[in-house]
């Protein structure tokens, strides 16, 4: 035997590449996706283009509801943009980055080399998930950085007039920008996980895609059928409204707990399933 | 041995020496009602280079997937580096090297991030080290000047050598290359050819599977020949193509001279088209060489008749039907 068969390292254990290494590797790899980035900055300029129609419209003396509470109360702008993108946006941005994660590497023949790196499949799962959740975070998180800049420029740093009609300091504003951007982070991570778990199963991308958006509308005409009623507590949609809570003095908890416990469901089903079709599924 | 193994039982022994690099019992996968593989009895012997032979659809890719964990047998057994799989995996896997089922890489990174995300993933990787080994393995197949070009406007070729520069990121112990040399124009086989010569001088073993026949016999030592989900033969390369009667080639333009000269000395021998064709029976090469020189023929050249891999493989896959 030559010095080079000496060399060898030992054949006597399971090896592993560092976690820190595919965490970083994996983060690389999404944000270096031109869509991701494209999806990100196109949903961050959606609270400058509410901002600004709204300051317009508000000098016309039209406009209502939560949109009417923006006029002259900067710090509701970031909640509105998250309260109108998570109904829509965010859901089709989590589906996304789960759509990419598994399906796409599968149909681009990566997860192939990924699992004869090897990357053991349970933590394949976990690094996918990760990749998700940081693109999901990120943008919510980017969302409301923008929502509060615009708000702040349009109106001004004079604080944040509740629903209730108080005024909370700066601080407390932005106390309550970050417990929704948690929230709304949270919720997207439920229907990711769904999504992610659809991911499994398939190798094309555009059907993690449908299945999601044909979650999403199922939901949604289930919440339109009076005689479904009894369904509501169920469906994640349901309770998504509960974000505007945090614009309330003094704040309701139980919408917004309930509604994170319900998401913490989904979240655990979806990633329950995915695991149990990766650690199957064949490479 | 399987009664269709045309390995003659002294061939069979040496396969079965203790030092394999992988080895199967009985693999078996089925998908639905279709059978890809059955019964495939395959030993890989450490530090050959084996070819996997068989038409398309003989089961060549599927037993590679079986031997890596990437698929559940239906039933059988594998065995890589001496651990059983898919259960060692994360033992055995680090050590080998493969491309399976054509390059898989993402189009919109560049051939160089594509390798560092590979390269992460790989647990022998020292992240240090993550860099140089990237740009050495690009150099390595050829790939330096168009490493910061995205992957998406490589041409097939240079896809290809990416897959093999993924495969040469670390030293291995096996390395498996599944058709490595689709897409690649006569240069880039011709390359494909050196680095495995450089792999088996350096003590790793190859599998490499291809239904390009020149190739098997330009690069392997041994060869396992699949049809219809079986291996029919599987042994030395030059012990399966000199499994037929020995024979020599000589090529003369004094053939009449030389014919008496055999004769005399009770050597078969009989004209072919540019000389002699002599049978090894009873006699040895050096006895038929030294008969000619000592007759006075003039002898261009001297070699031993080969069934051609091209015959044997005719031979077992298009044969009787099964």
């Amino acid at each position: 035997m030559t010095a080079a068969v000496l060399d060898r390292p030992a054949l006597d254990r399971p090896l592993r590449a560092p976690l820190s290494r595919l965490l970083a590797s994996e983060l690389r790899w999404t944000l270096r996706r031109p869509r991701t980035v494209i999806a990100i900055v196109l949903l961050s300029l959606v609270p400058i283009l509410i901002g600004i129609g709204v300051t317009i419209a508000g000098r016309r003396g039209g406009g209502g509801g939560l949109f009417a509470t923006l006029v002259g109360n900067g710090f509701v702008l970031p909640i509105l943009s998250l309260t109108l993108l998570l109904t829509m946006l965010l859901p089709l941005l989590g589906a996304m980055s789960a759509a990419d994660a598994l399906a796409g590497e599968a149909s681009h023949g990566t997860l192939r080399g990924l699992l004869m790196a090897p990357v053991g499949r349970g933590r394949l799962l976990a690094v996918k998930a990760f990749g998700v959740a940081t693109t999901v975070f990120i943008a919510v998180l980017g969302i409301a950085v923008v929502g509060v800049i615009t708000g702040v420029v349009l109106v001004g740093t004079d604080g944040m007039i509740t629903l209730s009609g108080n005024t909370l300091s700066f601080g407390d504003a932005l106390g309550r920008i970050g417990l929704a951007v948690l929230w709304v982070t949270f919720q997207v991570w439920a229907v990711a996980a769904i999504a992610l778990a659809v991911s499994a199963f398939t190798e094309h991308p555009l059907v993690v895609m449908a299945a999601t958006l044909a979650g999403a509308l199922v939901f949604g005409v289930i919440t339109l059928i009076p005689q479904l009623d009894w369904m509501q507590p169920y469906l994640l949609t349901s309770s998504w409204t509960s974000v505007t809570d945090v614009l309330r003095d003094p704040m309701p908890w139980d919408g917004l707990v309930n509604s994170t416990l319900k998401a913490a469901c989904y979240l655990a089903i979806g990633l329950g399933v995915a695991y149990a079709k990766v650690s199957s599924k064949d490479g | 041995m399987t009664s269709t193994s045309l390995v003659e039982p002294g061939v069979g022994a040496a396969v079965a020496a203790p030092a394999l690099a992988a080895r199967t019992r009985g693999l078996r996968k089925t998908y639905g009602s279709t059978v890809a593989v059955d019964q495939v009895d395959l030993d890989v012997p450490d530090g050959a280079v084996l070819g996997m032979l068989g038409p398309n659809g003989s089961g060549k890719t599927t037993t590679i997937r079986m031997l890596l964990g990437l698929v559940q047998p239906t039933a059988g057994e594998v065995e890589l580096l001496g651990h059983p799989m898919p259960s060692g995996a994360q033992i055995t896997l680090p050590h080998v090297g493969a491309l399976v089922e054509g390059p898989g890489f993402h189009p919109f990174l560049s051939g160089r991030e594509n390798l560092r995300r590979v390269a992460a993933a790989e647990p022998l990787m020292a992240t240090p080290a993550i860099a140089s080994s990237v740009t050495e393995a690009l150099e390595r197949v050829g790939l330096a000047d168009a490493a910061d070009r995205r992957y998406r406007g490589y041409s097939l070729g240079m896809k290809q050598r990416l897959g093999l520069a993924a495969v040469l990121l670390l030293p291995r112990r096996l390395v498996v290359l599944d058709e490595p040399t689709n897409g690649l124009d006569p240069a880039g086989t011709r390359e494909i050819r050196r680095v495995i010569a450089e792999l088996h001088a350096a003590g790793t073993t190859v599998l490499v599977s291809s239904h390009l026949l020149a190739e098997i016999e330009a690069t392997c030592t041994h060869v396992a020949v699949l049809h219809k989900g079986s291996v029919v033969a599987q042994g030395e390369l030059d012990e399966l193509l000199e499994a037929g009667a020995p024979a020599l080639l000589v090529s003369t333009p004094d053939v009449e001279l030389s014919l008496d000269a055999l004769r005399d000395k009770r050597i078969a021998a009989r004209s072919s088209e540019d000389g002699l064709f002599v049978e090894l029976i009873g006699t040895t090469a050096p006895q038929v060489v030294k008969a000619l020189v000592e007759a006075g023929a003039s002898v261009h050249e001297v070699r031993r008749r080969r069934t051609g891999l091209e015959d044997l493989f005719a031979q077992l896959t298009e044969g009787e039907p099964r």
